[in-house]
Order: C-alpha cells, then structure tokens, then sequence
C-alpha cells in the first residue's frame, strides 16, 4: 500500500537530483534586460499615500487651523446680541459649550439652548426661540428661563438680554447665572412659558455639562479687610477673577446704607493702575448684616498690582443746623459742611406747609423739623422728586417737604444729613 | 539571504534583486518547469515568461513573504500558456495519452524530463512511477507531481491549478487511491 507513497518519493529523489542549467543565470538577465523597464503601473506604497494625504489635510487645516477651532466652539449668532462686549471677546475665543438642545413651547415656537458659557462667577446660557408665526417681542415674554438646577447646583437667573430679528421670528438671548458646581455633570434649566390666557406653564430642559470645559479661575483671594464708617463697619472678603467678570465679595453692616441708592458705587478696582470696568452689584440680608458683591470686568491678563479702593461710601454728617426761612434766596444755596442746599419754595397749601429744596444728587437730609413760634413740626413727607439736570451736568435732586401745620414756619431745622463721603480707603490685594 | 529585503527590493525595480531572488532557488523553479514542459529548453522559456512576469507584476504582491509561492504559481501559469501554445501546434491525439502503458513515452513530456547523465535514468522504477501517472488523469496527476515532487502546499497548489483547496486535496486523495489500485495490481501479479 505505501508503495505509491515511496515510489513517489523515490521519484522526488530523483527530481532533486536535477539542477539548473548554468546557462539559466543568463538567460533569465537577458531576459530581464529585454523587459522593457517601463513597469505597466508602478505602484505608489501605500504608507506614501498616506503621508501625501497627511500632508493635504497638515497643510489645509493646520493653516486654518484656528479658524476651524473657532467655528467649532464658537456660539454662532449671538455676535449682535453681545458686541462691544467682554463676552463677544470670549465667545471669540470659544470658550463656550455647545449644548443645541430644544424645546417646542404650547404656541409652537421652538426653543433652543445654543450653548454656555461657565466659570466660577456665573454661568451664561444663549438661546434662541424661533417661530414662523412670529413671536411676541417682550423682554420676559413667553419663555423665561428662571434656574439652572443640577447636583449640588441651585442657580437663579440673575440677568440677561434678548435681541429680536426685524421679521420677529427669531430671538436671540442670554441669560447669565449664579455659577454651577463643578461637580454638576447634567443641569437642567427650568423655565416659564407664558401662555395665551395670561397664565403661566412650567417647563425644563436638561443638557450634558462639562465642569472641564469651565472657564479657569485667573485669580481667587481672600481680602478679609474691614473698613470703619460712620454708621458701621464694611468688610471685603474675597476677589474671584474669571475670563466673563472679576467679583468682589463681602459684607457690611451700616445703619444708613439704603439711604442713599449709589451705595456701593464708589468702590472702585484698580489693576495695573487702572480701574476696572464695573459691571454692577447687589446685596442682599443675611445674619450679620448684608452680604454684598460688586461686579467688575476682567482683569488684564498681565497682572503686576491690584487694589480696591473705596473713594467713597455712605456716610453721616451731624449738622444742627438751624435755617432761617426768611433769610433765604431762591437761587443762593446754603452751605451744609460742603453740600448746597437750595430752597426753592415754601408756602402754605391745603396739604399743610410745602418746603422744595433742591440738594446734590447724593444727600439725604436727616431730622429735618420746621419751627414756627416756638413749636416744632417733623416732616411728614418728602414728595414729588425729580432729578434736574444742571447746566453744568451735575444732577440736583428736587423734592418737596411736607409738613402737617397750617402756620407758615420761621425756622428749618436740619439734625443731619447722608451723603457718600469720601473715605480714600486703599486695600492693596497681593498678586502672585 | 534575507528573501524579503530582495523582494523590497525587487518592487522598486531593482532586476538584479529579482534574479537573485530566482537564482536561490534556481533548482525548485527548473524542475518545477522541467515537469510541465518536460524537457529542459522548454523549461527555461517557461522561466524567461516567468521572470519577466514577476518583473513586470511585482507591485501587486502584497506579502513579501509569500513571493515563492506566488512566483510559482506565475511559472506554472508560464508553463501551462506555453504548452497551450504547443497543444494549438501539435495535435493532442499524437501526444500519446492512449493509455497505453508501452506507448512511446518520448513523445510525452514527463519521461523526457530526466536529464541525460542522471544515474536513474532508464531505472525501472522510475519508469514504472511516471508511466502509472499517465494512467491517472491530468489533474489529479498535476496535483500530485506538485505536492509530492515539489513540496508544495495545497494553498500554492490550489492556486496553480484554480481550484479551492478542498478539491486539491480530493484529486491527490482520488489519485493516489488509483494509484495504488494500479500499483497493487502490478505487485500482486509480479509476486
């Protein structure tokens, strides 16, 4: 049976034996040498193709390529909406999260959140609503975003402004926020839809967020300074400087605060020199007096010095001063340690004695009483306050006294008076 | 010889790294061709095909490792077109396949295929082998010359040939089975 098998490898044995003619080495040169070295189709290695491919796109996007990373993140459309501002900068830069999530309201308008913007002092949401139909154009009309929620995230609207498109088909619109935690990975943005039988509807959208893609903090500090004045004590507590805004925190607590409205005005940031655009402030109650914050725009990016200086804040000045009413002309002012007083008018009427006096924009009189033989008349109220704007451009407030008495006063006393006063107060704030 | 850097080589047009890369294995292409073509001229054009083939299709091997292989399966494709161009000369009939195992085997190219001065020449044995195999028929027979005289594998068989691996293995299976039938028929006679 392993016959075939063996006679076959006998066979193979003798094949073996066989060798190449020496003349096959020429041959096959000659034959070679005859081929014509045009090859049919030289093929180009593949690794070649790539690098030529790779070259191409090096060469097109590498150009580009900042172009391509700023239309990749950049929020389209809003340019309008946020021009001129330190936002369009930043949005420039594309320092935004795209989230392109919608909503349709009740009325068909459809709603979408283009992107965020988010750093340690706030969170910014662009929107767009958008209806065929038309949209009614109402600053706060049908949808009002009021809170961004997410883990250990709670963040009410603070501000915003919208812009509508000349068909009033479109809005265009931010909202800023109190910031977001940087643990939150999903917030969700409630809202409240107006519908047509002025009633309301609650609504939310939900989108992805990235805490990595947060803005960084440039500068966070703490200032812990506390400043005397007249009615208390003013604290500043920290800087937080991030790429939308620099916010100063802090708190006071000053008997005569809310008797003037520029309370926090005179508060100025000064870096390299220079002051820093303020953006705004509010305040609000809490256990030990008021917390407050001011806001301001960024800080240079350079940064060799910064300080907060407080030029001027509320302050009190006793006066008991006692004014003749006789005495007085229309157009003279009376001095009060510095600040004029105008008094324009006084007379008798059904309501009982009307005073006009006119002051600088920041004073605000205090126990103020008329006199009229020998007996003494507190002020009632102040009414009709104007603003009037003086040839010069400083601002006079005009307001009218009244008094509960029918007899025609002798005297205007005048206990005190609230102005901002100038403290110069600076606190230098270490950087680096 | 680092077979695969003469491939490299070779594919960017060098001939003198093709020749090399034949002349190292100069002896499996001749008998390789030498069995087709059965006589040592032919065997040689079949190879000049084949060269210039490989020259001019070198681009499209793919696995430098396999360029044996698929130069083989090019030479026995050289071989089988120049015999297709003898068959177009000479008539099949006359080529001796009339089974008959005392036909002249001269005009077959197998028992031409040894040399002059090989020490089996006119062996019995060897003789014996070759004229079996004209009993089996072309494929399997092909086939078997290839696997058992070549060493090749079924994969580089299967190519030569155009068929799937499966029927390679059927024909020499189916061949050998013959084979022995015709062989054990001669021995159980002889004894």
């Amino acid at each position: 049976m392993n016959h075939v098998e063996e006679r076959l490898r006998d066979e193979k044995k003798r094949i073996n034996s066989i060798t190449a003619p020496e003349e096959l080495e020429t041959r096959l040169r000659n034959a070679l040498n005859e081929a014509a070295p045009k090859r049919t189709k030289r093929r180009i290695p593949r690794v070649w193709k790539a690098a030529a491919a790779a070259l191409f796109l090096i060469v097109i996007f590498g150009y580009h390529y900042n172009a391509f990373a700023y239309y990749g993140k950049k929020l389209l459309g809003f340019d309008e909406l946020i021009s001129g501002t330190l936002l369009q900068e930043l949005n420039e830069q594309g320092m935004g999260q795209l989230v392109d999530k919608g909503v349709t309201l009740e009325d068909g308008t459809e709603v979408t959140i283009d992107g965020i913007m988010s750093d340690a002092n706030q969170l910014i949401l662009y929107y767009t609503l958008r209806n065929p139909k038309g949209i009614e154009d109402a600053m706060g009309g049908i949808f009002n975003p009021e809170q961004i929620t997410g883990f250990l995230t709670n963040s009410n609207v603070h501000s915003g402004t919208s812009l509508i498109n000349e068909d009033h088909t479109e809005i265009k619109g931010m909202r800023t926020f109190k910031p977001v935690s940087p643990f939150a990975k999903q917030l969700t943005l409630h809202y409240r839809e107006q519908l047509q039988n002025n009633q309301g509807k609650d609504g939310s959208i939900s989108f992805p967020y990235d805490p990595n893609k947060a803005m960084q903090t440039q500068v966070k500090k703490s200032i812990r300074k506390t400043i005397k004045v007249d009615k208390g004590t003013i604290t500043f507590r920290s800087i937080t400087a991030t790429p939308t805004m620099t916010l100063i925190e802090g708190s006071f607590n000053v008997e005569n605060f809310d008797r003037i409205h520029s309370g926090l005005s005179g508060i100025e940031l000064i870096a390299n020199g220079t002051p820093v655009e303020e953006l705004g402030s509010g305040h609000q109650s809490s256990i030990r007096g008021r917390n407050f914050s001011i806001h301001y725009g960024l800080l240079p990016k350079q940064l060799d010095s910064l300080e907060l200086v407080m030029k001027e804040f509320v302050g009190y000045q006793k006066l008991d001063q006692k004014l003749s009413l006789a005495s007085i002309n229309e157009n003279e002012p009376i001095s009060l340690e510095g600040k004029g007083l105008w008094v324009k008018k006084a007379a008798v009427t059904s309501q009982g004695v009307e005073i006009t006096i006119a002051t600088d924009d920041d004073v605000l009189l205090d126990g103020v009483s008329i006199e009229a033989q020998d007996e003494v008349t507190s002020l009632r109220t102040t009414v009709n306050q104007l603003d009037s704007k003086l040839e010069d451009g400083t601002i006079m407030k005009e307001r009218t006294l009244l008094f509960d008495t029918s007899v025609m006063p002798e005297y205007l006393h005048i206990k005190g008076m609230h102005y901002m006063k100038e403290y110069n107060q600076v606190i230098e704030i270490p950087v680096n | 010889m680092n077979a695969v850097r003469y491939v490299k080589k070779a594919k960017k047009g060098n001939k003198e790294a093709l020749l090399q890369l034949i002349m190292a294995e100069k002896d499996d292409y001749y008998r390789l061709a030498l069995t087709y073509m059965g006589n040592s001229h032919d065997a040689m054009d079949a190879m000049e095909d084949m060269i210039v083939k490989l020259y001019e299709n070198i681009g499209q091997l793919k696995k430098e490792e396999a360029f044996y292989s698929w130069s083989k399966t090019i030479l026995a494709n050289s071989c089988k077109a120049l015999l297709r161009k003898r068959q177009k000369l000479v008539p099949l009939d006359e080529v001796g396949m009339n089974g008959n195992l005392a036909a002249d085997a001269g005009s077959f190219p197998a028992p031409d295929l040894v040399p002059i001065d090989d020490p089996y020449t006119n062996s019995d044995r060897q003789m014996d082998i070759q004229k079996l195999l004209q009993q089996i028929n072309e494929q399997q027979k092909e086939a078997i010359q290839l696997k058992y005289f070549h060493d090749l594998e079924y994969q580089t068989i299967a190519k030569i040939t155009n068929v799937p691996v499966g029927t390679v293995k059927s024909r020499i299976f189916q061949g050998l089975k013959k084979l022995r039938e015709l062989y054990g028929g001669e021995i159980d006679e002889s004894r």
